[in-house]
């Protein structure tokens, strides 16, 4: 049902797409697709890492370290460039450092997502990046055309709604999907054609009422959901995700519904302020907080499991608070640190385990 | 503020302070030998332990006297000077707490507390003071107010919110994008609108009205503290060396925690004297400089004296450092008639959030300057926009200008990271490389 990601993209560039590879996370996407620019997310491209660690530190993320391996893999399928949006010092560091140092044959681009409070210097700064960042996009693509924005931004908004209809959903039980389908779904977000995503969005069921009752339902957070291995494992427990505070996941799309577009510039200025609080963003410890308290109460979760991915300090600042306040308010908690390797581990396996008989105990207790 | 408090504080600061600082004086501390490698120590030395002594002394009566913030180093603190606050330098006190070799200490309690161990050890060092009350320096006093710019690092902003929440106390960010290409008008717009922005709200706290034209003086301060830091650091192009890379990573201090204030003016004054003497006498830093050194990244504190010592004895010296440039290579951009957009130019451009072109093009400039025959890089686990470029920068340089290049994996402050054996050899290897290259 979900196109095989790399296939996808060959087949697209083969047809004469524009594919721009992007690092995490925030970016105008509406922007892109209004230049006739498919988005190809790169997260967590798989296979080992080799020529990257000969220019990166062992302390370095495995995001940022798998990003410059496929970089330096030059792949195909990325004939538009990459775009680095500003979203932690490693990845900024990244892109200088591909761009000026290490070269690469396609452009490289950066787009800078404001880390201070939303007012109305903010807003004014965020209009004026999207306008310096058309014209950047202009200069190799050609003038925009406006109403081709128009028409993005109103799709990018009907899979926002889609988005929020599905998450729904799925705090109600009402989605027929394990866990890695329901995240291979979210993650096909990352390299389909919003028209092709939207479709897709569009061709889930939902169903009247309960699919099943879970009784161990987890809400996730973190950057990265964990391996497809961790996530069927969790099937086999009869463990459901009904919720998820990811990065690559519902941190980026709105809180609630914007209006119709009218003003496409106006419209994604609105929408990146709308976004969930976030490590990334440097949001408020307050406002993470009361946001994660009002998921887990609204998704009537029994528990929360955060995968933390090694040396990612922006999550970690924010992790000890959040553990903190979970377990003064007796939330169960499960914290996996990840590499982004293949597979489940033993120990994850055995932690995980423990984890579930605790979180029956306290159900049934 | 308390009429007591105040009091107390001037009292301290005219009469108790100098009184303290004399009697340190009388009582001599027993000196650790030193090698015959070193030329004469810097007089000034003295001055620099007295002024930060005094710092750190009076800060315990500033409770009740004055407002306490605490700042990051690339903040633009001429703007809560013109509000008078007494002002705490966290990075310098982990910097402290790193030379006295006792970061893995306070970062323990940080990490006991559910802090990661991956997390920089500036900010982990803070964070177990701020839980423990635990200083080499007696006693800080609590902020009111936290003021931070993540133009150094997007840690510090992660770090600082962590305080603010800790503690419920505001947090007054100065957001600086990233110089990814160049700083951008609207960049510019951006920077100083946000520092009028703060006005009000430090109006606000401090019950204080802003004083243009004292901030202004302030300005001016600052401005001539950090030239004459440029200075005192572009005389190190002589030969020999007048001080080494490492007394600079001491006499850096006041530029950083001290600047807009006149103590950080008088000191530098007196240091570029004592320096310049220096250069026309040909006193050298280390008495046989035989290889001119360059420096990359942040010191390595708990180590500065193993370091010199160990280079000295080779008859090497570190003559220049992006680090210690730091906080003189923008101030050309500070125009005291136009002081918001030219703040924005000066606070926005550091090296730390220039791209790595800037930084390559720096370093060239300051290898062929300083007449530099090789190069340490330490890459710090703790600084990732320090660090995450350093293998393709050495990589550059050493293919462009055939210079002898080392990386050494260490930490600032968290002395755990060190690795004696494994550094020794890197930097023996290093040493011989270089003295085979110059005779070669
Ligand atoms: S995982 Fe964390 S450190 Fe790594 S790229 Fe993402 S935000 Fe940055
Ligand atoms: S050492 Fe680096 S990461 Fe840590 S506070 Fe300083 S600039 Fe930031």
């Amino acid at each position: 049902m979900i196109p095989n990601r790399k296939k996808y993209l060959k087949q697209q560039a083969q047809n004469g797409q524009k594919i721009m590879g992007v690092l995490p996370a925030l970016y105008p996407r509406e922007l892109l697709w209004a230049f006739d620019i498919l988005p190809a997310e790169i997260w967590d491209p798989p296979g080992d890492i080799l020529r990257a660690n000969a220019h990166l530190q062992a302390t370095i993320c495995p995001i940022v370290k798998r990003g410059l391996e496929f970089i330096l893999k030059e792949s195909a399928s990325v004939n538009a460039g990459y775009l680095f949006p500003h979203t932690c010092d490693s990845l900024q560091n990244l892109a200088t450092q591909v761009k000026d140092l290490i070269g690469t044959s396609q452009p490289v681009y950066t787009f800078y997502n404001p880390k201070a409070q939303f007012n109305k210097t903010t807003r004014r700064y965020y209009l004026d990046l999207l306008q310096d960042f058309q014209t950047t996009l202009e200069t190799k693509f050609g003038p925009l055309n406006r109403a081709k924005l128009m028409a993005a931004c109103e799709l990018g908004s009907k899979i926002d709604i889609r988005w929020l209809t599905l998450q729904n959903a799925r705090r109600a039980d009402q989605l027929e999907l394990t866990n890695p389908e329901y995240f291979q779904l979210v993650r096909a977000g990352e390299y389909l054609k919003p028209e092709d995503y939207l479709t897709l969005l569009n061709q889930v069921e939902v169903q009247a009422g309960p699919v099943h009752q879970s009784n161990r339902r987890l809400l996730l957070s973190g950057i990265l959901p964990p391996h497809e291995e961790t996530l069927s494992f969790l099937d086999e427990l009869s463990v459901t995700i009904v919720a998820d505070d990811l990065l690559s996941g519902s941190r980026r799309f709105p809180i609630t519904q914007l209006d119709t577009p009218v003003d496409p510039f106006e419209y994604l200025t609105d929408r990146h302020f709308l976004l969930p609080p976030c490590s990334t963003r440097a949001s408020n410890l307050k406002e993470r907080i009361h946001h994660l308290q009002k998921m887990i109460s609204e998704s009537q979760v029994h528990g929360v499991l955060f995968n933390i991915i090694k040396f990612c300090e922006p999550e970690l600042f924010d992790h000890r608070f959040l553990v903190k306040t979970l377990k003064q308010n007796r939330v169960p908690l499960l914290s996996l640190e990840t590499e982004l390797l293949p597979g489940i581990s033993g120990q994850d396996r055995t932690r995980i385990e423990a984890f579930i008989e605790m979180l029956d105990e306290q159900v049934s207790g | 503020m308390s009429l007591v408090g105040k009091l107390k504080y001037q009292f301290m600061k005219d009469i108790g302070a100098p009184a303290l600082m004399s009697l340190k004086d009388l009582k001599q501390h027993r000196k650790r030998p030193v090698s015959p490698a070193f030329g004469p120590p810097l007089k000034t030395n003295k001055r620099l332990k007295e002024i930060l002594s005094r710092h750190y002394f009076l800060a315990r009566y500033v409770p009740g006297a004055k407002q306490v913030a605490w700042v990051t180093s690339g903040a633009p603190v001429e703007l809560l000077r013109a509000f008078d606050f007494y002002t705490i330098y966290p990075e310098n006190h982990s910097a402290l707490v790193g030379a006295k070799k006792q970061g893995a200490d306070y970062c323990t309690i940080a990490e006991n507390d559910g802090f990661s161990q991956d997390l920089c050890s500036y900010a982990r060092i803070d964070l177990g003071h701020m839980l423990s009350g635990k200083t080499p320096a007696g006693k800080l006093p609590k902020p009111d107010l936290l003021f931070c710019s993540n133009n150094i690092c997007q840690t510090v902003l992660y770090w600082y919110k962590a305080i603010a929440h800790e503690l419920d106390i505001p947090l007054i960010h100065f957001d600086v994008p990233f110089v990814a290409v160049e700083q951008s008008e609207a960049d510019v717009r951006y920077l100083a609108q946000q520092l009028l922005d703060m006005i009000p709200i430090l109006e606000q706290f401090t019950g204080k009205v802003f004083d243009l034209k004292q901030f202004e003086i302030i300005l001016k301060r600052s401005q001539e503290s950090s030239q004459t830091w440029g200075k005192i650091l572009e005389l190190m192009q002589a030969k020999p060396a007048p001080m080494t890379i490492f007394d600079a990573f001491g006499h850096l201090a006041p530029v950083v925690s001290l600047r807009g204030l006149p103590v950080a003016q008088d000191y530098y004054d007196l240091l570029l004297k004592e320096v310049d003497e220096r250069v026309n006498k040909g006193i050298g830093a280390i008495t046989n400089e035989r290889y001119r050194l360059i420096w990359d990244n942040i010191a390595v504190w708990y180590q500065v004296r193993y370091l010199a010592t160990f280079f000295a004895e080779r008859n090497m010296n570190f003559v220049t450092a992006t680090y210690t440039n730091a906080w003189a290579e923008t101030t050309g951009y500070l125009d005291i008639k136009d002081p918001w957009s030219s703040m924005a130019k000066t606070y926005g451009q550091i090296i730390l959030n220039n791209n790595l072109k800037h930084r390559l093009g720096l370093m060239r400039k300051m290898i062929k300057n300083f007449g530099v025959d090789g190069m340490v890089m330490h890459s710090t686990r703790s600084c990732k926009p320090y660090s995450v470029g350093q293998f393709d920068l050495r990589k550059a340089l050493s293919a462009e200008l055939k210079l002898p290049a080392v990386i050494i994996d260490a930490d600032i402050a968290d002395e755990r990271v060190w690795s004696q054996q494994q550094i020794q050899t890197r930097l023996e290897a290093f040493c011989e490389t270089l003295e085979d290259t110059t005779l070669g």
